[in-house]
Order: C-alpha cells, then structure tokens, then sequence
C-alpha cells in the first residue's frame, strides 16, 4: 500500500502572471479525471486561482519520481505549454510538507494578501468538485476537512483575518468608512480589467445596488455585465453617467487620464456634493490625482490600497507566527493519523483501547467488592482482557480481509479508527449540519443499550 | 445629606464613571468598557429625569432659576445622544455627549446664584418658549460639535491615506457623522429662530419691560445669522461633509459665547 502525498503547484511568488495565466487550470473536473486516468495516482484534486494552482494527489503503487513528472507533463499537455518552463516555475511538496503547505494556504498563510478569507472558500469549492468526480477520497477527504479545520482554527485562535487584507478588501473596508452601509450605493467600472471585476464582486456582495460597466469595447463590457448582473456601457458615454455612481473603479489600458479633477467638479455639483469614492488600480493612472483635493471626493490609487494592505500586513506578522505554529502543531497530529493508516497500528490501538476500558472496568468493580486476594484479583484481570480481546476478534477478521481488496483498505481501516475513536477526535454538536444531535454520554450509551434488548425481547 | 444632595453625587459619579470609561474604552479599544459607560449613561439619566421630576413636583418656582436649565441641558445633550444612538447607532458621539453633560450637570449646581424674575403666569410660555427650544438647540448643536469634530478627523484621515488601522474598526461612517450635522441644522435652526425671537415676544408682553439692543443680543443675533448661512448652505445649496461640519463648530463655539454671556449678564442683574 503506497500512500504518498503529492502536492504540486505555482503561485504569485514562484511565478509571473504571464506563467499563472498560461497554466491556469480552467476545466477542473476534466482535469482532475484525466489526471486518474493517466498518471498513477489513487486520489486528486486540484485548485485553481488567479494566484495560484495547487494539485493534491495521493501517489499508487509508483516511485515518488515518476509520480511527480507524470502529473508535470499531464499538467503542461492540458494547458499546451512547455513541460520544462511548467518545472522552472512550479514547487513540488511530498507527505507532511505537502500537508503544511496546504495548511498554509487554507490557513490563508501563503496568501498574496496574508489572512485574505477568500482562499478557504475557492478551496472548498474546489475539494466539493473532486467529491463530485469522485477523485477525493479518503486521504483526500480526511486532509481536507483537516486543512478546513486547521483555517478555522487559525482565524480563531490569532488576529490574523482581524481587518482588512486584500486590495478589494482594503477598498471595500475604505467605502464602508465614507458610506457605512454600501446597501443602495451604485458603483461603475471603467475598464474591464481583473481586479477590477474581483473589487466589483466584493463591492456587490458587500451590499452595493448595481454596476454600471464603462469599457471600450462593448461586447467585453456585455460578457462581464452578464457575469456581474450589471448595466454595459460604451466608454465615450461615461461622463454623462459619472453622477449616478458613488464608488467608482478605474482599471483602464490608457495612457492619459480618463477622469479629470474638473470633471468630478462638475459632477459634484449635479450630485450636490454627495460623496464619491474612486478606486484607481491602473498603471499608468486613470484619474487625475487632483481629484483628491475635491471636498467629498476620496480618491485611492494601487499603492494607497497597498499601503492600506501593508500597513494591516505588519500588524499581522506577529499573528502569522502563531498561525504557523497552529499549522506546525496539526500537520503532526495528521502524520500521526496517516501513519495509523495501516493495518498493524490499528490492530494494536484496538487492543489498547479494549485493554484500557477493561481495566478501567475492572478497578471499579474492585473497589465495588471490596480487598480480594491477588489470585482473584489476576483471575479477574485475565477474564476482563480476555472479554475485551474475543469481541475483538470478528472486526480484526474483518479488517484483514477488507485490507487485501485492492483501494478498499484506507477507506475501513479509517471507518474502524473512527468507530472506535481511536484518535480520540472531538466531534462537535455542529459537525452534521442535516443531522440530529444525540447525546453520547456513557449512561446513555447504557439507556440506549438496555432499551433495545428489551425491545427486542 | 438630603435626599437631592446624594441624587446629585450619583448622578455626577455615573457621568463622571461613564465618562471615563467611555473615554479609556476608545483609547484601548474595548467595546466592553464602552457598554459598560453607555450603561452607566443610562442609569445617571434615569436619575437625572428623576432629580428634574422631583425638583418640579416639589417646587414649580424652580423653572426661574438658572441652576434648573444648566441641568435640564445636561438633560437634553443626553436624550439627543440616546435618539442618535437608536437611529444611527451612534454610539460614537458619547465622545462628547457624556463629558459635556457631566460638565452641563456639575455647572447646574454652580449656578445656583442665577435667578430669572418673570411674572408668574408667563412662566410656562417663557420657558417652553425662549428656553425650552434654546436648550433643544444647544443640545443638538452639541451633538453636531462631536460629529463635525469626528468627521473633520476622519475625513483627513482618508484623504490623507492613514491607513485603515489608524481609523479604526468601531469608528462610524463619515456619512453617519455627517447625518448628525444634517439633522442638527434641520431642527436647530427652526427651533434656534423660534428661541430667540420668542425673546421680542417677552419683551413685548411683559410690563414694565423695554426692548433695547446691547451686546448680548447682538452677540445672539450674530449667532443666528452664522446659522442661517449655516442653514442655507446646508438646505439649499447642499453643502456637505467637511464645510458644513466646520460651520457647525463655529455655531457652537458662538453659542457658548453668547450663553457664558448671558450667565455673566444675569448674574450682574439685581
């Protein structure tokens, strides 16, 4: 049994845009099934960001090495680029590294925009595809919902998602401090860059009525209309729309200045000077910086939002250091788990656990009847063992015959550590949204015990 | 101790307490401090409507004395702070609605010298009239003094690109801020004019009285036209934000003026 860890990816640190855009995984599903079909993989999934791609995927029977260039070269044949310019940019993590370092991006850690919650949701959204394809599975399963936890943990336990934390967020945050609530407030996109459109969507979600979509051509104005649930328009016609608008984002290709200071002034005065704030996240810039010194006008360009982020990046870095230590603390307890994964461990934590509640058992009724003499006291030593270790015998049985179909063994040798706590999980009441809560104290496992035999009886 | 003596301590400690904590929960940045002071504000205007109660119930000739409004102000400053905080959530402005009636409060038992001769069956229409609605004005200039203090603050804070964290997390909105100015000039205004030229009505009907102008109502009359411009810029012209904020300040700050004047008037009168 062979259940090596792989994880494999780029991001904005180990490569440029130009990288991240050409090996983007845009049809996830596929990929993820073709990746069981060609390489010798057991389990996948795969995650793809503007920022970032990550592929986990639990090697089969194969040399980490041959592992690790099949899914390299399955990867570059998907996004019809070069193998060797995929390696020169990507890293490549096996076990427990490859475990923390998705720790760390659950956690938000690995981040551009370190503590940005962002990631957890594309993370989980990408784990439920590979549940859908029915590529995640057991060790998949566990180390994500592992990962989801280990972010929960994170967030709770440190600052380091306190404020705000990525350029979006930051101009999101700096409109609620002008506006408050953003609920009836209009925004307008001039220019249809990416950022632009991820700054809109946060806006949208954030509570702002409607966009309005300024862009040069009109049909790439049209497609993100549709995807955002916006009004396009043609760009020429944006001063005679600029009044109805209060947050603006400016993300155009042009050289010169789209939106002149005098402009706004006249605006303002159809506005009677109800504020606007304009974000400006092209290089070279499109709004006249001038725009600034306009009363009721807030005017912030990529390096103010930067330096909004940055200035939250800072205080956060001491959080960050005991984020890494949460991580750090949870990528053993989850070696400890993946080690368990085989048959002989989990024999022996069986045998354990039966031994343990034997002689738990046993010192009560000791103390119940009172001094006995140490040949009673053995007898009854050997008989408890003996109990606990026969009921044993049948779920053992059972395992050993599982473990020898081939893909099944992880998948029981789990349920059973599950079955019998054996790695000593709390579950929480919360854990089973559609589930009733039960209670699961021993009296009433007992009361439960007792009222089926006498139903049965 | 009297019964009034030891309502007035308390009412002055859980004003003074609220004060504090208030002030050292934004500078920590604890919200529980800030909950416990609004708490504390609620029980001291609780006393203090029941110290206002009592001294009516008990002698209605209270009405004439200056002593009374300085404490029906502390009052009012409160009752506007508690309006703003249930329709903006303005729980911001006890930056400035707690401490001044603290002082409005310690200044009504100070004043105890003062005292307004008026026939008696003109003092209800003298006090609802003249008073009652320049305390209402002094009580949401004040709350317009802390928002336009507030937003001067934070709006150069944003302009100035200082960063998210030095604003703050618990800081309104500007526009909450600027709300309260809005608001301010709506009803202060109105009610201002009504005040003041209740005064020619005064002097109209009570014997024996001579309208004459002096430096105290010229110094009021001032006050009224920086507020009508105020006003006017505000209403029609649509100021907003930072110079109808500033303005306020300075109808404030002329308000004072005109109201120490006045005390120091009274005070000098036979």
């Amino acid at each position: 049994m062979n259940r090596q860890i792989i994880l494999i990816g780029l991001n904005h640190r180990t490569a440029g845009v130009d990288v991240r855009e050409k090996f983007a995984l845009t049809d996830i599903e596929n990929f993820e099934k073709g990746l069981m079909a060609h390489c010798p993989v057991h389990e996948c999934m795969a995650l793809s960001t503007c920022n970032r791609v990550e592929i986990v995927a639990i090697a089969n029977h194969a040399p980490e090495r041959e592992v690790l260039d099949s899914i390299t070269e399955y990867w570059a044949s998907i996004c019809k680029g070069s193998a060797e310019l995929l390696v020169e940019n990507i890293y490549q993590y096996t076990d427990l590294q490859a475990v923390e370092h998705l720790f760390n991006v659950a956690s938000s850690l690995d981040s551009m925009v370190m503590g940005e919650p962002q990631i957890l949701g594309q993370l989980k959204d990408a784990y439920r595809k590979g549940v859908d394809q029915g590529t995640a599975k057991t060790i998949v399963n566990r180390l994500l919902h592992k990962s989801f936890s280990v972010a929960k943990r994170v967030r709770t336990e440190t600052a380091i998602a306190s404020s705000a934390v990525s350029i979006s967020f930051a101009a999101v945050e700096l409109a609620k401090k002008i506006f408050g609530n953003l609920e009836g407030t209009r925004a307008m996109l001039v220019g249809a860059g990416e950022m632009a459109e991820l700054a809109a969507k946060h806006l949208l979600q954030n509570g702002v009525k409607d966009v309005i979509i300024a862009n040069r051509t009109l049909s790439r104005a049209k497609e993100l209309a549709d995807s955002l649930g916006g009004e396009p328009i043609q760009i020429e016609n944006l001063p005679d729309r600029l009044h109805e608008v209060d947050i603006i984002i400016s993300s155009t290709g042009s050289p010169v200045a789209v939106i002149k200071a005098k402009d706004v002034k006249d605006v303002l005065k159809r506005r009677k000077n109800k504020p606007m704030f304009f974000i400006d996240i092209a290089v070279p810039r499109d709004i006249d910086p001038d725009v600034n010194q306009l009363d009721n006008v807030y005017l912030y360009d990529i390096d103010d939002l930067k330096e909004v982020v940055e200035d939250n990046m800072a205080q956060r870095q001491e959080e960050a250091s005991k984020a890494r230590a949460v991580v750090k603390v949870e990528t053993a307890t989850f070696g400890n788990w993946l080690n368990s994964l085989e048959l002989q461990p989990t024999i022996v934590d069986l045998v354990d656990n039966s031994e343990e509640v034997a002689q738990r058992e046993l010192a009560k009724t000791l103390k119940k009847i009172g001094p006995v003499d140490e040949k009673t006291r053995k007898a009854l030593e050997t008989l408890v063992l003996s109990v606990g270790r026969k009921c044993l015998h049948e779920p053992i049985c059972f395992l050993k015959r599982r473990t020898q179909e081939e893909g099944s063994a992880e998948r029981f040798i789990d349920l059973a550590r599950r079955m019998f706590n054996l790695d000593e999980e709390v579950v929480p009441d919360t854990a089973h949204l559609d589930r009733k809560s039960c209670a699961c104290a021993p009296e009433d496992i007992d009361k439960l015990i007792d009222a089926s035999k006498n139903k049965e009886q | 101790m009297g019964l009034f003596e030891a309502l007035h301590i308390v009412i002055i400690a859980l004003y003074g307490l609220g004060t504090i904590l208030f002030l050292t929960g934004i500078g920590t940045g604890n919200s529980r401090l800030k909950k416990i002071a609004i708490w504390l504000a609620i029980v001291g205007f609780t006393m203090n409507t029941i110290d206002l109660g009592l001294v009516l119930t008990r002698d209605i000739e209270a009405l004439n004395a200056g002593k009374f409004y300085f404490n029906i102000l502390a009052w009012c400053v409160l009752a506007l702070y508690f309006f703003l905080w249930w329709r903006l959530r303005l729980e911001y402005l006890a930056i400035t609605a707690l401490p001044l009636a603290l002082l409005l409060f310690v200044s009504s038992l100070a004043l105890g010298g003062i005292r307004i001769v008026m026939p008696p069956e003109l003092t209800a229409l003298f006090f609802g009239l003249h008073i009652g609605s320049l305390i209402l004005t002094l009580g949401v200039l004040i709350m317009a003094f802390g928002a336009g203090l507030a937003f001067i603050y934070y709006n150069k804070k944003l302009k100035t690109k200082a960063g998210l964290s030095s604003i703050g997390n618990d800081v309104p909105s500007l526009d909450k801020f600027d709300t309260v100015n809005k608001w301010a000039v709506a009803v202060g205004f109105p009610v201002f004019t009504l005040g003041l030229f209740s005064t020619f009505v005064w002097y109209w009907i009570a014997p024996g009285k001579q309208f004459t102008w002096d430096v105290m109502k010229i110094g009021s009359l001032a006050v009224w036209f920086l507020f009508a411009f105020l006003f006017h810029q505000r209403m029609v012209i649509g100021w907003r934000g930072r110079k109808p904020a500033i303005l306020a300040i300075w109808v404030f700050a002329g308000m004072c003026v005109s109201l120490i004047h006045h005390t120091i008037t009274f005070r000098a009168m036979p």
